[in-house]
């Protein structure tokens, strides 16, 4: 069998090739063009490529087309490829409002009848992991793995100074002022807010721990009638305790300058004991070399309504355009994602969560990567992070304040007002 | 007839078109390019700003006029406005001034090693504008970057919030970087027009008692006026169109602290997918281009 390999640069700025592979030529030659994230990290061009052989040789005259793209521009990019008329057949999403948008707007493409036929993807997963790109039952798109997030500390500054993980988020501001006390100049966790993102991750758990699930909902959703939106006084709370944790010391002087890898290499470096950090971030330390850290999930809120076992959970996985010309081919490609080898091949090569775990204890991970796994696993339950949950102006505004209350520009409560506002303007237009 | 595309028969007898329909010919490349890249697409803006979707919207809502009241309301817009009248008024101070004084120097201040001087000057002009706030984004960051350590070193304390970071300040970082980069063109070309200069009145002046900097203002100034219009034109209308420098240094924040009508524009289209207002927004930016155009060829053709 030949293999075509060949190189791509759709948009110069911001997509990358990563290659092709397939059957050469052929009457049949079908093209499947995929888009994924480029800093996914661990090994996930190689496994597509593997994964890519396997199902061209029972697929003759498939050929594949990688693309990638930067977390910021995708975004962006895949509403452009959709809308536009040659869009990726199958691209990478997180699930949320965003990947129900696409659904609703008829752009991504219901593959119910595929999942459900022999072989389809429904068959590898729980109805859980399935229900996270459904809308009233039906699949728009197909969750590979989950994402979480957890505080890395380093193992040798902790023992060093008898620090230990803290059980309340009062406590960890408490460790930061210890890790202050130790050397004024050290700063124990590096924010790097720069994109805004970090912050909004920290604020989406700390709405959770503070309000829970029940006095969230309905504001996210927008249902809550409008003079009620975004009232509750927890969030206000939630923002309070970040200005707590910013007093305590804990973030760098100029979070909103700083960028989120120098914030990551300011772990990996050892020049800062802690980092609030995703899941994927353990094969990133790995693979620059720093492995003495331990792991602990963001702590309770002294009197939230959030359930402290509920960890941040964003599943993640492919749609498929529905402008794609090979919906059942394509559709049979990302169910071979998830069979139940390459899901576990996925997962020992991206140190990822997988949603089919059929073969995940045969996955021969790091100490880290399977402390994640328990961890999400014993989960009593899962947080969406809100710049994918929310509509997008209503996020944008939280991103925005974010922002505000770093900088000391706004309090609370006018950040909140400002949240208000715009989610009254966007139930408005719903 | 004079005219090579004249009626008459030629001496050959090959007949030949008329006039205006040649020139119809000539103009055609031109205007369909005209046609498919400004004129189609700035009536499409036009008429989508008069609906309300999104980026994958199946349908579009007729809004009317309603995206240009909630842009008047938009203190988001105004913001942007202001900063993009910082950038125009910033970059005319900072690119023409300093451009105008380092051509004066190169031209009659220095004489050895002007040309060394004026390609180390102008080299930033040839790099792009991604990459050149790429490499001030490295300088210019809290933790890592040059800049603080440099400001340090000389006893002063660094912004607190970062140079990037602190609303009060990063818009005027985002016209320093981006004069940085193009003041080598302005040096270039004023120095175009002082060596366009006659020699003669320099020596008529120094005669009459003008020297330095009153032969500067008397002399110099005047004489390259033409070259200083086309220079502020130039700048003004780089000043309303810029993006690439704030969305790569701040992406208009921190907090839309940096915000202009560019990246607005393109935070509404693409990142809150309100097609409709970012297209309200565009067409507000295509009146200024065409007024700035409107002034640009009144004031070349008094000049």
């Amino acid at each position: 069998m030949s293999y075509l390999m060949k190189n791509r640069s759709r948009i110069a700025a911001a997509g990358l090739a990563l290659g092709v592979l397939g059957a050469a030529g052929g009457a049949n030659a079908q093209e499947i063009k995929m888009w994924n994230l480029a800093d996914a990290g661990g090994g996930e061009a190689e496994f597509l490529l593997d994964a890519a052989a396997e199902f061209s040789e029972t697929h003759p005259g498939v050929t594949f087309v990688f693309e990638t793209f930067p977390n910021e521009a995708y975004k962006t990019q895949i509403q452009i490829a959709l809308a536009g008329s040659s869009p990726p057949d199958v691209f990478f999403n997180w699930s949320g409002e965003d990947a129900m948008r696409l659904a609703r707007d008829g752009l991504a493409l219901d593959l119910t009848e595929y999942a459900n036929a022999e072989g389809g993807f429904a068959h590898e997963m729980s109805d859980g992991w399935l229900s996270s790109f459904a809308i009233d039952g039906r699949y728009y798109g197909m969750p590979t793995h989950a994402v979480s997030k957890y505080f890395y500390y380093s193992t040798a500054f902790f023992e060093e100074h008898g620090l230990s993980e803290p059980t309340t988020i009062a406590e960890l501001g408490g460790l930061c002022t210890s890790i202050r006390e130790i050397d004024s100049s050290i700063v124990p966790w590096p924010l790097g807010n720069n994109d805004r993102w970090k912050l909004n991750h920290l604020i989406t758990m700390l709405n959770h721990r503070v309000l829970g699930d029940a006095g969230t909902a309905a504001d996210y959703n927008l249902s809550a009638p409008a003079d009620e939106l975004f009232t509750n006084p927890g969030y206000v709370t939630a923002w309070q305790a970040v200005l707590d944790l910013q007093s305590a010391g804990c973030f760098e002087g100029a979070p909103n300058a700083t960028a989120h890898e120098s914030a990551n290499a300011m772990f990996s470096a050892e020049a800062s004991p802690m980092i609030y950090c995703g899941s994927w971030c353990a094969a990133q330390f790995h693979g620059e070399g720093f492995t003495e850290f331990g792991l602990f999930r963001l702590p309770a809120f002294e009197g939230g309504a959030g359930d402290p076992g509920a960890g941040f959970l964003v599943p993640t996985g492919y749609q498929v355009s529905a402008k794609t010309e090979h919906p059942e081919l394509v559709a049979q490609w990302i169910s071979s994602l998830v069979s139940d080898e390459n899901a576990a091949k996925f997962a020992s090569t991206m140190e990822a969560i997988p949603s089919n775990a059929t073969l995940i204890d045969t996955v021969d991970g790091t100490e880290h990567y399977k402390w994640i796994a328990e961890d999400m696993a014993s989960a009593t339950g899962s947080v969406n992070v809100l710049d994918v949950l929310l509509e997008n102006n209503v996020s944008n505004a939280y991103l925005d304040a974010g922002v505000e209350i770093l900088n000391g520009t706004k309090t609370p409560e006018e950040v909140m007002a400002d949240i208000r506002a715009v989610a009254i303007a966007a139930q408005d237009a719903m | 007839m004079n005219s090579p595309f004249g009626t008459q028969k030629q001496a050959g007898g090959r007949r030949t078109m008329s006039s205006g329909a040649s020139n119809a010919i000539l103009l055609l490349p031109a205007l369909s390019l005209c046609m498919i890249f400004i004129f189609v697409p700035a009536m499409l803006a036009i008429s989508g700003s008069l609906y309300s979707y999104g980026l994958t919207s199946p349908t579009r809502d007729f809004v009317g006029l309603g995206n240009y009241i909630k842009l008047v309301q938009d203190s988001i817009f105004w913001v942007s406005l202001k900063n993009n009248l910082i950038i125009v008024f910033g970059s005319i101070v900072l690119q023409i001034g300093i451009g105008c004084v380092l051509a004066a120097i190169l031209d009659r201040g220095i004489t050895f090693g002007s040309t060394f001087f004026r390609t180390i000057i102008f080299m930033p002009v040839i790099v792009s504008a991604v990459a050149v706030a790429v490499v001030w984004l490295i300088i210019l960051d809290p933790n890592i970057g040059m800049l603080n350590k440099i400001v340090q070193s000389v006893g002063l304390t660094p912004p607190s919030l970062g140079w990037l970071g602190d609303p009060k300040i990063s818009i005027w970082i985002v016209l320093g970087v981006a004069a940085w980069q193009q003041t080598g063109f302005m040096m270039v070309l004023i120095l175009a027009g002082l060596q366009g200069v006659p020699q003669e009145r320099y020596e008529a002046a120094a005669l009459d008692g003008a020297r330095g900097l009153r032969a500067f203002w008397y002399i110099t100034l005047p004489s390259i006026r033409n070259i200083l219009i086309v220079a502020v034109l130039i700048t003004t209308i780089g000043g309303f169109k810029v993006f690439d420098f704030v969305f790569v240094l701040t992406k208009g924040g921190p907090a839309n602290a940096t915000q202009v009508l560019g990246t607005y524009t393109y935070l509404q289209a693409f990142t809150l997918g309100n097609l409709g207002y970012a297209n309200a927004i565009a067409v507000v930016l295509l009146l200024i281009a065409v007024l700035i155009g409107w002034l640009q060829l009144k004031v070349s053709r008094q000049a």
